[in-house]
């Protein structure tokens, strides 16, 4: 950055080509504000009009139709139990792997990224039953076990690659002062690992708060229903003939994913790429 | 007398340390072995024993042998659902690489005011959870009020009015798989925007000395530098592909028909509504293995690509 070259005609034109690329991503968005204030009258009689008043019951109409306090409620709880499953396991683990090396650790290891190739779908059924046999059917810590088990691969891969990275001697030091592997942990390494823990509560929250198929499976109580399965509803038992309260559906259900990405779209960048990029 | 104490106590220091440092190691990775035993090896092995099984959930299960992988592959539903599989990651990489690759390319090479902004807006629909996404497919694709067809029958034009998106055989594909490569080419283009930024930056000084410049420079310098970086998306689009299940069932349950159905989809429908578990797991044996190998030919490509890193 900084230093600008100008490529005269030909960046004009693709500057222009690629605006009207991230329009197409936008205006999907965008679109529902043009519907979202109308009547159905006067959507029927002139969808593409501009809005004449702001009508804000649709609104109120689309939240009732999807039931979504509920729904944003248990997709809290089922993010939150992710993390707080995932991250810890996923950082000591990762930690050991990265500091504590040796042929056993390695194999433990290895078994554990294979993990990360693993598909979901492979293990659907057993999963369902597994947790009726536990009792777990239809819980939201149902949900929240299986989740995190598949997303712990992929962060102690991660944690380890981190901790790999910083020096050993800080560890050493510590350790030399008298301070045990827990203290060295607690009070040396987690803290300087704190990046690596800002990408994966970011991260894991948007994994569990987007995820579908499983809470497809796991959960039949519509109490429970998190907000994608709500959405989901609301599209099989509504669809789009009412136009208006449909876009007022959109834009609310898309509002915490958007708020979230404004604020945070730097680290989701990051994580997802560091991610791809290590090993 | 004294010596031999010492060396005893010594001895005796070191293996309490040896240990602490085992019990240490130990509980540092027995949580996450523990979820991932409970909740993902078991199931795994479960799976591939049901998948020779006669189970429905209901009495007890039956040894059956190879019925019913022979069943599925007699089937259309899972014969559908397999194209499917292969036509979409086909696509995927026909499509949404080449595009992804040319945005990439333009956002690095040109850098404006516009470049910022759209390096975050081109993710944007990336991080939509898929059930949002296929709300807004409708959106767009449904046939009532979706808005192809409304500006269809606004501006007149009766043929973009009677396309029925999602319901007609030969179209609903290619509306999801449109919708898809809205959502998802984002991770392509920021996955090739940082391979690209990694590059030496003497490359593109080189290279416009030389006078290779602009989209030359891009063919042949900066694309052959992404073979390592291509191969691996081409594997991402391909295992994406076999797990694919929310966007067509969200959109379209499959339909009209099998014209939209996955692996995914005809392992729900198989497990969750006919309670097939047998047949359910038979298909979870396949996505799996076709992924495992998928991911091997990943490794063996970056291995060869890029020295083993």
């Amino acid at each position: 950055m900084g230093r600008h070259v100008r490529y005269g005609v030909p960046e004009v034109i693709i500057t222009i080509i690629l605006i009207l690329l991230s329009l197409t991503i936008l205006l999907p968005m965008l679109l529902p504000w043009m519907f979202v204030f109308k009547t159905q009258l006067e959507y029927a009689y002139d969808p593409w009009a501009w809005p004449k008043q702001f009508l804000w019951s649709n609104f109120q109409d689309a939240w009732e139709a999807i039931q979504i306090g509920q729904g944003l409620l248990n997709t809290l709880i089922v993010s939150l139990g992710a993390i707080l499953v995932t991250v810890p396991s996923s950082a000591l683990a990762g930690y050991v792997f990265a500091k504590y090396r040796s042929k056993t650790t390695e194999i433990l290891f290895y078994a554990i990224l294979i993990g990360y190739f693993i598909p979901i779908q492979m293990g659907l059924i057993p999963l369902y039953k597994l947790n009726i046999k536990l009792g777990l059917s239809n819980t939201l810590i149902g949900l929240i076990l299986p989740m995190s088990a598949f997303l712990i691969p992929f962060w102690t891969l991660i944690y380890r690659s981190f901790f790999a990275a910083l020096p050993n001697e800080l560890s050493d030091a510590a350790r030399i002062d008298g301070a045990g592997h827990w203290a060295t942990l607690s009070r040396i390494m987690l803290p300087l690992a704190n990046p690596a823990t800002v990408l994966a509560l970011l991260l894991v929250f948007i994994s569990a708060w987007s995820d579908y198929f499983l809470s497809l499976i796991m959960l039949n109580d519509q109490k429970l229903f998190t907000m994608q399965l709500r959405v989901s509803q609301f599209l099989n038992a509504y669809g789009t003939d009412r136009m208006p309260r449909y876009a007022a559906a959109v834009i609310i259900s898309m509002a915490p994913t958007i708020i979230m990405y404004l604020f945070g779209h730097r680290w989701i960048l990051q994580g997802t790429l560091a991610g791809a990029i290590k090993e | 007398m004294q010596a031999g104490e010492l060396s005893a106590m010594s001895r005796q220091i070191r293996k309490k340390a040896e240990r602490d440092r085992r019990r240490f190691i130990f509980f540092c990775i027995l949580p996450a072995f523990l979820f991932l035993a409970v909740f993902m090896y078991y199931p795994i092995a479960e799976t591939f024993r049901l998948s020779f099984m006669k189970s429905s959930g209901l009495g007890a299960d039956r040894f059956i042998g190879w019925e019913n992988y022979k069943k599925l592959f007699a089937s259309e539903e899972f014969q559908q659902g397999l194209l499917h599989v292969f036509l979409w990651a086909f696509w995927s990489i026909i499509i949404q690489l080449p595009l992804a690759f040319f945005i990439a390319f333009s956002l690095t090479f040109y850098i404006n005011r516009f470049t910022r902004p759209m390096r975050a807006i081109f993710y944007l629909a990336n991080v939509l959870p898929s059930a949002i996404t296929a709300m807004l497919g409708k959106f767009v694709f449904s046939p009532t009020n979706g808005i192809l067809n409304s500006i269809g029958a606004n501006a007149g034009w009766k043929w973009l009015e009677d396309i029925d998106f999602l319901g007609d055989v030969h179209i609903a594909f290619w509306s999801v798989f449109a919708v898809a490569t809205w959502a998802y080419t984002g991770f392509p283009i920021i996955f090739l925007m940082s391979k690209i930024e990694q590059m030496p930056k003497d490359m593109k000084e080189a290279a416009e000395i030389d006078g290779v410049t602009g989209w030359k420079y891009a063919w042949y310098i900066v694309l052959p530098n992404l073979k390592g970086a291509f191969r691996i998306l081409a594997v991402l689009c391909t295992i994406g592909s076999l797990k694919l299940f929310d966007l067509p069932y969200m959109m379209t349950t499959g339909g009209p028909g099998y014209a939209t159905i996955t692996l995914g989809i005809s392992l729900y429908r198989q497990g969750f509504i006919n309670w097939q578990y047998g047949r359910a797991s038979a298909i979870g044996v396949v996505i799996l293995i076709l992924s495992l190998v998928f991911t091997v030919l990943e490794f063996a490509g970056h291995g060869g690509d890029e020295g083993g890193k």
